[in-house]
């Protein structure tokens, strides 16, 4: 719900249909490879990622499972991992 | 709870200069600039390459403790390894931009702006016609009220997010780059070089910066999107290994860097967005520290006139936003056009490119020169240059 205000709030996506299932998967950061740049930040549709007090959070709710943000990860500190909150 | 009239987040270029612009216009005007890190300037997420012209609008750097090399010669490899020199003059610098921050911050103090390292903003939100705005840092938790945030905050940044201004960018758009400093290498100090091919760093180039006789900044840029699955950490491992293998890897460095246009909108109520934060760079060189101290002084100027007219609402911001687009922002429009279309040509045409370059004598190898012997023998480019045009 909070993802398809997201996309409404900001017209990414207008079109897409209100999610009901979950992700299968979602991304999580491994905060001992990551430095922190913000890089990724920007490339997420939904913006699930956030740098609070200066540690990069995913957060896991907002996260639509795209993998935007793995590939660009100039360290790799980005992955994917089951969702146990999938429907 | 104190009341600021304009409170900048973030203190690189973008931010000092706004600060110290703001204080200039106006000097009855409140200016308090936060920034998250302990020390303004580090850690450098930068190749610290500037140009003179830009550069000189706002410091002079001739002897000036911040830079590190004057640049005479531009060197460009093509995928294949052929050298090709294009200039021969004045044409840059190589910043140390832990020491040119922190310059830039002290003359925004010099103003009579407040500077506070150290303090991270944890959210703001509306309240009639101000900002309540959260941080954190060495003082512990603390709400400052402000007229006007502006936020030079680089490409993550809150800011813009928290005003509702959209800062996402596709993909595409989105270089990937990894710097080491390597010491004890063999090249010409007055040189920068860039090398570009799809083996070496796809949809992006690699450089090498100059600190110094034997110490470089060497790093690069891919667009995710087209790289084999490696990381640019790992391309750049890669691009060493072949061209340095004896260089000492000192120090290293990764970041983003958006090379697509401005955002649409830099502006909302009571909020200025600047420099990476508002996606200044330009798409075509990916360098962003002259945009971003130009925009940081259209910034400053725009939010003191804004506190002397006691109306900061997104209407009357809205005159930043239409100067920057008049300044740089319609040329990125211009230079984004152009980077998509080069983006269709391949190794084997830059190979061919740099043999036709090379074949005019290097003292008559001026722009137009090369712009039109290229043209003549690269007929791909046509489309290329029309995009320039219209």
């Amino acid at each position: 719900m909070a993802t398809a205000l997201l996309y409404k709030r900001n017209g990414w996506c207008n079109l897409q249909p209100m999610r009901v299932t979950r992700p299968a998967e979602i991304a999580v950061v491994d905060l001992s490879l990551c430095d922190r740049c913000g890089l990724c930040l920007p490339l997420c549709p939904p913006e699930a990622i956030h740098l609070a007090l200066a540690d990069l959070v995913v957060d896991g709710v907002a996260c639509t499972g795209c993998r935007k943000c793995v590939a660009p990860c100039p360290v790799g500190a980005l992955s994917m991992v089951p969702n146990r909150a999938a429907a | 709870m104190p009341d600021v009239d304009v409170l900048v987040v973030g203190g690189g270029p973008a931010g000092s200069i706004a600060a110290a612009e703001a204080k200039r216009a106006a000097p009855e005007v409140s200016v308090v600039l936060l920034e998250r890190d302990r020390a303004i300037g580090a850690p450098v997420r930068c190749a610290e390459g500037v140009g003179d012209a830009g550069l000189r609008e706002f410091a002079d750097p001739t002897g000036a403790p911040w830079t590190a090399r004057k640049i005479t010669k531009v060197i460009f490899w093509a995928p294949d390894g052929t050298e090709v020199k294009v200039a021969e003059r004045e044409v840059g610098w190589v910043l140390d931009r832990t020491r040119f921050d922190a310059f830039l911050a002290a003359e925004a103090v010099s103003e009579g702006a407040e500077v506070r390292v150290g303090t991270e903003v944890t959210g703001m939100r509306r309240d009639g016609d101000r900002w309540v705005v959260e941080t954190r840092g060495a003082r512990g938790a603390e709400t400052i009220r402000a007229s006007i945030v502006i936020g030079a905050d680089g490409v993550e940044t809150m800011v813009g997010r928290w005003a509702g201004l959209d800062t996402r960018v596709p993909s595409r758009d989105m270089e990937s780059c990894a710097q080491y400093v390597v010491q004890g290498i063999d090249f010409d100090p007055d040189a920068i070089y860039l090398q570009f091919g799809d083996q070496v760093a796809p949809g992006g180039y690699a450089w090498v910066f100059p600190k110094g006789v034997g110490v470089a900044n060497v790093g690069l840029g891919i667009v995710a999107l087209r790289a084999d699955g490696r990381s640019a950490r790992g391309y750049l491992d890669d691009w060493i290994a072949a061209r340095y293998p004896a260089g000492a890897k000192t120090g290293y460095t990764v970041g983003g860097v958006i090379v697509h246009t401005t955002v649409k909108r830099t502006f909302a109520d009571g909020t200025l967005i600047a420099g990476d934060a508002a996606h200044m760079v330009n798409p075509l060189s990916g360098g962003g520290i002259v945009n971003a101290m130009k925009a940081g002084r259209l910034a400053g100027r725009t939010a003191a006139a804004a506190i002397r007219e006691k109306n900061t609402t997104a209407d009357r911001l809205s005159s930043y936003h239409d100067d920057w687009m008049k300044l740089l922002g319609d040329d990125h429009l211009k230079y984004y056009r152009i980077k998509q279309a080069l983006e269709d040509l391949d190794d084997g045409f830059f190979n061919a490119l740099a043999r036709t370059v090379n074949a005019i004598p290097t003292p008559k190898r001026t722009l137009g020169r090369i712009f039109a012997h290229a043209l003549v023998k690269h007929p791909q480019l046509i489309p290329v240059a029309a995009r320039f045009f219209f």
